[in-house]
C-alpha cells in the first residue's frame, strides 16, 4: 500500500493516529526496517499465522481504544513458540481493560536482536516547519533530555553531527563493555525520516507528532520496534 | 545566488540604504517632534538630497517647503519616515500613488497589542496599494552611513562592513552606539519592528548580496519568515558570517517578546538546530553579539586551519589562570608550550615572576623592559616556534599607571603588530584592555582602544569576552571547513 493511501485509510476510519501495523507499513514504505509481523484474528489462528517465522516473538493487542498498550497489559515479549503465543492471547483477552475494548486482532512480531534503544522523533515548529529529533532510549530521552534536533530536510552530515551532539554518544561505540552499534544504521533512519525526500518532507502536513520508540540498533542494523503517528 | 540575482537585490534596496529623496511625516512647525529630530540628524550626517515634510496645512517646516501628500512632492520619494497616529497612516500610504519606494512607520499601537492587529493588516494592505515596501510599524528607523540616514545621534560618517537587522528599535540603538564605541563600522542597521511587510529574511537576503557587507548581525524575537531564513542560510553555507541574537529563548522571555513586537511562538530547540545546521553563530547577550560582530569585522577566518591552540599573553597571574579555566570551558585550548618553545623563552632570561609556559604571565616589571620592546622578543619566539592559531594579549592597565612611561603600552602593542606582520596570516591577534573602572584609567583605555581599533585590532574589555568571540570565530572556521 502506498504511504498516502495508508494515511487516507486511517483518516477515513476516523482515527486520530495510525494503528501500529499501519505505522510500520508507513515506515517500511520509506525503507525503515520493521520487524517481520503477522496479525492473528484470534488465539486459534496463531499456529498457522506464524509458520515460517523466527522466534522469539512479541505479542501486541490491536485496538483503536487502547493507546498505551504496555500500560494496559497488552504487550508480551519473549514468547518462544506458537503455544506460548496462543496462551498469551488467551490471558491478555481476560485483562479487564482489553476485555472492554474493541479488539481488531493480535499483532505477532519477530523480536529484534538485542541492541541500543534509540528514539527518533518529529515535531512541527510553526515557523520553521518539521524538525527531526534523535536521542538514546529510556532515561536519556525521558529524564536527561539528551536529544538533538535539526530542521528538515537534513543532510547526511547533519545526521552524523546529531549523533555526535548526544552526551551519551559514547554508548553507541561500545562504552562500559557493551558491543558497539551501527551509527550508520541510525543515520540512515534519520535520513529516511528527515532527509531530502524523507517522510517528514513528504508528509509535513499529515502528522502532528511522530516517533519511533524504540528503534533498536545492533552492530548490523536498526529495527523500528514501535512507532506512533498522530494525525493532524 | 549568482551575480545577476545579487545585483538585482542590491538595486531593489538601494533607495532604502542610499535614498536620493527623503520625506518626513509628523514633523511639527514648532519643532521638537521626533520627525524634526530626524531631519536635523540626517542633515548633520551629511544628507544632501531633498527632504520633503508632509503636513496637512503648514507651508514650511524647519526651513523646508512642506507638501500636502506623498503624491505631491516634486520628485518621487525613495524613503519616507512616518511618525503620526496609527489610524492616519493607511490613507496616507494609499494616496502615494506609486511614488514612494520605502515607508518606515515608527508609530506603535499595531500588532504588538491585541486591538492593533486589524490596523496592522490595513497598514500592510495600504502600503501594497500605494506601491511601496513597508518597514515596521513599531520601529525606530534605519542607520545607513552610506545613505546619510540615522535614527540615533550621529556617530562617524564612515561606512563599514557590518550589516545588522534588529526587530527591536531600542536594542538597535544600543547596537549602533555601543558598536561604534567598540570600533564597529556599519554597512547598515535596519529596525524592522512588527515586520508587517519587510522581515529579517529580506534584510538577510540584502546583506548577503551587498558587496559592502562582510558580516551580518540579526536580533530576532519571533520570525514568521524563519523558514526562509533557514533556507537562505543553508544555501549560503556561511559565505558571510551571520551572528544571531535571539530574544525570547526561555518561556518567560518569549512572553515578553510577544508583547514587545506582537509575534507568536518559536521553539528554542529550532534556533539551536538552525545554528548547528547553517553555521550561523547564536550568541547569548548583547555584549557577546557585539564582541562577535567585532571579531568578524576585524579578523579573517582561517578555514583551512581552524583555531585550536590559543596563547594567553599579558600581565596578571590570577587573571591568566581564571582565563585558562574559562577558555577550557569554551573548548579553547590554552596548553603549555612544547619544550623547544620553553627553552627559547628561558634563554631570554626574563625577570623572576615571569611565567614562560602558556599562559605567559609577564608582570609590568617584565613588560616595561626596553620600554616595552621586550614583547617583540617574546612574541617572536611564540609565533616562530610555538605557532598557535590565536594569541590573546591582555593588558591590565592599572599596574602600568605610575610605574611605567605612557609609551610602554604603545610599544607593547606596536611590538605585537610587528611580529604579526612578520608572520602574516599565522595567528589571530586579539587585544584585551582591562580597566578597574577608575576614571583616569578608563580615559586612557578609551584613547588606547581608539588607536588599536585604527590599526584593525579587535579590542575586548575582558579576557572572557575575547574568549567567546574566538569561540565563534572557530565555530565559523570549522563549519566552512566541514561544508565548504
Amino acid at each position: 500500500m502506498k504511504t498516502q493511501d495508508l494515511i487516507a485509510a486511517a483518516k477515513k476510519q476516523g482515527r486520530t493516529a495510525l494503528d501500529e501495523l499501519a505505522g510500520k507499513q508507513l515506515l517500511a514504505g520509506f525503507g525503515v526496517t520493521v520487524p517481520k509481523s503477522v496479525v492473528a484474528a484470534n488465539a486459534g489462528a496463531v499456529a498457522k499465522a506464524i509458520a515460517g517465522m523466527t522466534p522469539p516473538f512479541a505479542l501486541k493487542v490491536m485496538s483503536p481504544e487502547i493507546l498505551h498498550k504496555s500500560d494496559a497489559g497488552g504487550v508480551k515479549i519473549g514468547l518462544r513458540n506458537a503455544e506460548e503465543v496462543t496462551q498469551a492471547i488467551k490471558a491478555m483477552a481476560g485483562v479487564p481493560q482489553i476485555k472492554a475494548a474493541r479488539i481488531e486482532g493480535w499483532l505477532i512480531e519477530e523480536m529484534a536482536p538485542a541492541g541500543q534503544e534509540v528514539v527518533v522523533g518529529a515535531v512541527r515548529d510553526p515557523d520553521f516547519g518539521p524538525l527531526v529529533m534523535v536521542g538514546l532510549g529510556g532515561i536519556f530521552v525521558e529524564i536527561l533530555a539528551d536529544v538533538a534536533f535539526r530542521i528538515c530536510p537534513i543532510t547526511r552530515l547533519d545526521a552524523v553531527e546529531m549523533l555526535d551532539e548526544l552526551k551519551g554518544a559514547a554508548l553507541l561505540d561500545g562504552a562500559r563493555g557493551r558491543a558497539a552499534v551501527s551509527r550508520d544504521a541510525i543515520i540512515d533512519v534519520l535520513l529516511k525520516i528527515g532527509g531530502e525526500n524523507g517522510f517528514l518532507i513528504q508528509h509535513a502536513d499529515d502528522f502532528r507528532e511522530a516517533d519511533i520508540n524504540p528503534l533498536i540498533v545492533s552492530a548490523n542494523g536498526a529495527v523500528a520496534v514501535d512507532a506512533r503517528f498522530v494525525l493532524t | 545566488m549568482n551575480d545577476l540575482v545579487e545585483q538585482r537585490i542590491v538595486e531593489k534596496y538601494a533607495p532604502l540604504f542610499m535614498p536620493k529623496t527623503v520625506a518626513v511625516v509628523g514633523a511639527s512647525t514648532k519643532g521638537g517632534a521626533l520627525p524634526n529630530v530626524f531631519i536635523r540628524r540626517i542633515r548633520e550626517l551629511g544628507f544632501k538630497g531633498p527632504i520633503y515634510p508632509i503636513h496637512p496645512s503648514a507651508l514650511e517646516i524647519d526651513g523646508l517647503t512642506a507638501y500636502r501628500s506623498l503624491a505631491e512632492t516634486p520628485l518621487p520619494i525613495d524613503y519616507v519616515f512616518i511618525a503620526i497616529a496609527g489610524a492616519q497612516i493607511p490613507p496616507l500610504l494609499e494616496a502615494a500613488n506609486g511614488r514612494v519606494r520605502f515607508a518606515q512607520v515608527i508609530s506603535s499601537g499595531f500588532g504588538e497589542v491585541d486591538e492593533g492587529r486589524d490596523l496592522q493588516q490595513k497598514l500592510a494592505d495600504a502600503a501594497r496599494a500605494g506601491g511601496m515596501r513597508l518597514l515596521g510599524p513599531n520601529c525606530l528607523g534605519i542607520y545607513s552611513p552610506r545613505g546619510h540616514l540615522t535614527f540615533t545621534e550621529i556617530g562617524p560618517r564612515e561606512a563599514g562592513s557590518v550589516g545588522v537587522v534588529s526587530q527591536s528599535g531600542g536594542l538597535g540603538t544600543d547596537i549602533v552606539r555601543r558598536g561604534l564605541n567598540r570600533g564597529i563600522k556599519f554597512s547598515g542597521l535596519v529596525t524592522v519592528g512588527n515586520c508587517a511587510d519587510i522581515g529579517p529574511s529580506d534584510m538577510l537576503e540584502y546583506y548577503f548580496a551587498d558587496p559592502q557587507t562582510k558580516v551580518i548581525g540579526m536580533y530576532i524575537e519571533t520570525a514568521r519568515d524563519a523558514r526562509r531564513i533557514f533556507e537562505m542560510l543553508r544555501e549560503q553555507k556561511a559565505k558571510k558570517p551571520v551572528v544571531m541574537l535571539k530574544g525570547g529563548r526561555t518561556k518567560l522571555g518569549l512572553a515578553a517578546a510577544v508583547s514587545h513586537t506582537g509575534s507568536l511562538a518559536g521553539d528554542d530547540r529550532a534556533w539551536v538546530a538552525l545554528s548547528r545546521q547553517t553555521g550561523c553563530i547564536l550568541t547569548e547577550s548583547l555584549d557577546e553579539f557585539i564582541d562577535t560582530l567585532l571579531i568578524f569585522q576585524t579578523l579573517t577566518p582561517c578555514v583551512t586551519k581552524p583555531t585550536e591552540r590559543v596563547v594567553l599573553f599579558g600581565n596578571g597571574g590570577g587573571a591568566s589562570v581564571l582565563a585558562t579555566d574559562s577558555y577550557a570551558r569554551l573548548g579553547l585550548e590554552v596548553a603549555p608550550f612544547a619544550q623547544n618553545t620553553i627553552d627559547a623563552l628561558a634563554a631570554l632570561k626574563l625577570p623572576p615572576g615571569t611565567s614562560i609556559t602558556n599562559p605567559v604571565d609577564c608582570p609590568v616589571g617584565t613588560l616595561q623592559q626596553d620600554d616595552g620592546r621586550v614583547a617583540e622578543k617574546i612574541l617572536d619566539i611564540i609565533y616562530g616556534i610555538g605557532k598557535p592559531e590565536a594569541l590573546v594579549m591582555h593588558l591590565n592597565m592599572a599596574p602600568f599607571v605610575g610605574r611605567s612611561k605612557p609609551e610602554v603600552l604603545d610599544n607593547v602593542v606596536q611590538a605585537a603588530m610587528r611580529v604579526q606582520s612578520k608572520f602574516p596570516g599565522q595567528a589571530h591577534f586579539l587585544l584585551v584592555l582591562r580597566s578597574d573602572g577608575d576614571a583616569e584609567i578608563d580615559a586612557r583605555k578609551r584613547d588606547f582602544r581608539a588607536k588599536a581599533v585604527a590599526l584593525g585590532i579587535p579590542v575586548f574589555d575582558e579576557i572572557g569576552n575575547a574568549g567567546y568571540a574566538l569561540k565563534a570565530l572557530r565555530a565559523h572556521e570549522r563549519f566552512v571547513q566541514s561544508r565548504g
